[in-house]
């Protein structure tokens, strides 16, 4: 597309005497004739002839647009894209509030000393601490936070903040709907956690004693 | 009153029935008065492990439903005079087997008797909880494999919640034998060595008993691998049949190869 941009010079204008109008433009034709006439109201004939014969471009009853100064142009452009940023800001802060549900630190911690036989599933609404093993073939699902401080061969679902266990290649280990790689888990305790949606596998480097 | 041991392993093939006759026949050697009971029904094979396939005339259904009574039933081993069979019924199915009668047998067996000793089935169905539901103790036999482990596991894991002890709030005491150890495979790593089941069962050991070539004419010829003094299965059982009669006996090792020319030529360099 192509265009061209000009300023034009109006000579804005009602008409209620129309011999007083024309003897105006007969004196003034010099000045006003590469003007745009712009009559507010109506035309009678007898004028509309006359500016034609005098070849003068006229419009009628138009609200012409008011140009800005360069200043208050700026000032309201700035003003616009503030308003877009703050839009935007909100729409992120919304977003992420529904996607990352209030952290709960803590809430109904189980402690359980007993080994976790095959075949048996612990379904668990809160906190546990394990001290034992968890066999192969068993089953924890657990809302919570969990930490189990013996070697993990069964199954884990984990909907918690975090978890700390150590797991045998053979274990099944699912955060948040996620099976996490065993081979981040093996030789140490590690800690599992939720960070930006992301989870985050930190190992716990010394060999905890707990108590022995 | 009598102690009450059930043999479960979970999975089949592991060693449950010629543990059974051996331990059996073990703890009558050692002078206590012993009944073994095939809980198998359907699928009997203690019989010919005890060499007594030939006499068996009632069956354990039959002394349930009170077609015969025990005295009848109960028949005497060939090798010592203080172990005694039940044998299971061979025509009948698991589901002949009803809580009360089972609770009657074998509270009436273990007046009698020092021990009784309950073959229980492969598997974790109804037969099984049947066995376990009036033990005192148990014996679980497993095999160094993961299948095996786990489903001993299994096995461990519905005693500790379905048998009739536990319900009153006690402890169901429970004995692990590992058996069919292969040195060679314990050495090279193949089988799990024994601190590796005990750390996934964690339950006390009371014996472990090599594989042994022997066990398989033993059981052909009716004659429990324990009345051979030469066997190292032989002497396993015999060892774990008589802590079981509460006596202390040292840890056998079986995991290491201890014959043959080279290991002893070796032994005397160390």
């Amino acid at each position: 597309m192509q265009t061209k941009q000009s300023s034009v010079k109006v000579c804005e204008t009602t008409i209620t005497d129309e011999d007083e109008f024309i003897s105006f433009f007969d004196t003034n034709y010099n000045l006003f004739k590469d003007y745009l006439i712009v009559i507010n109201g109506d035309i009678s004939e007898k004028i509309e002839s006359y500016l034609n014969e005098k070849k003068l471009s006229f419009l009628q009853n138009v609200t012409l647009p008011k140009g800005k100064g360069r200043k208050p142009v700026e000032q309201e452009l700035e003003n616009e894209r503030a308003k877009y940023l703050n839009a935007q800001k909100q729409l992120e802060a919304e977003l992420l509030k529904s996607t990352t549900p209030e952290p709960v630190q803590q809430r109904d911690l189980k402690v359980l000393d007993s080994l976790v036989r095959s075949g048996q599933e612990l379904n668990i609404d809160g906190d546990l601490l394990l001290l034992n093993r968890v066999n192969s073939g068993a089953t924890i699902i657990i809302d919570g936070n969990l930490i189990i401080t013996q070697v993990v061969d069964g199954s884990i679902r984990c909907n918690g903040n975090f978890m700390m266990l150590k797991a045998s290649p053979k274990a099944n280990i699912i955060f948040h709907g996620v099976e996490v790689d065993n081979s981040f888990l093996k030789d140490r305790l590690n800690r599992v956690e939720l960070k930006n949606n992301e989870i985050v596998i930190t190992p716990v480097l010394k060999e905890q004693n707990w108590g022995a | 009153m009598g102690s009450i041991i059930a043999v479960i392993s979970g999975k089949g093939g592991v060693g449950k029935t010629t543990t059974t006759a051996n331990v059996g026949l073990g703890i009558a050697i050692n002078n206590k008065r012993c009944v073994v009971v095939d809980f198998d029904i359907g699928q009997r094979n203690l019989d010919m492990i005890l060499g007594l396939e030939n006499r068996v005339v009632f069956d354990i259904v039959q002394v349930m439903d009170g077609e015969a009574n025990v005295k009848q039933a109960l028949i005497k081993s060939k090798f010592d005079a203080n172990l005694f069979f039940l044998a299971a019924s061979q025509t009948k199915d698991k589901s002949v087997l009803d809580s009360d009668k089972i609770q009657k047998l074998v509270t009436d067996l273990a007046e009698d008797f020092d021990y009784v000793i309950l073959d229980a089935p492969a598997g974790i169905e109804s037969g099984y909880e049947h066995t376990i539901e009036f033990a005192d103790s148990a014996i679980i036999v497993v095999n160094p494999e993961v299948s095996s482990i786990r489903d001993a596991d299994r096995a461990i894991g519905i005693l500790d919640s379905k048998s009739q002890k536990v319900k009153e709030g006690k402890e169901v005491i429970k004995y692990l034998v590992i058996n069919r150890i292969d040195p060679k495979m314990v050495q090279s790593g193949e089988m799990l060595t024994s601190e590796d089941i005990l750390e996934i069962l964690s339950i006390p050991l009371i014996g472990k008993v090599p594989e042994d070539r022997g066990i398989i004419d033993a059981s052909n010829q009716g004659k429990p691998i324990i009345l051979d003094k030469n066997s190292p299965a032989g002497q396993a059982y015999k060892r774990i049949a008589t802590r079981i009669c509460g006596e202390m006996v040292a840890m056998e090792d079986v995991e290491t190869i201890q014959t043959g020319l080279m290991s002893k030529i070796k032994g005397m360099f160390k």
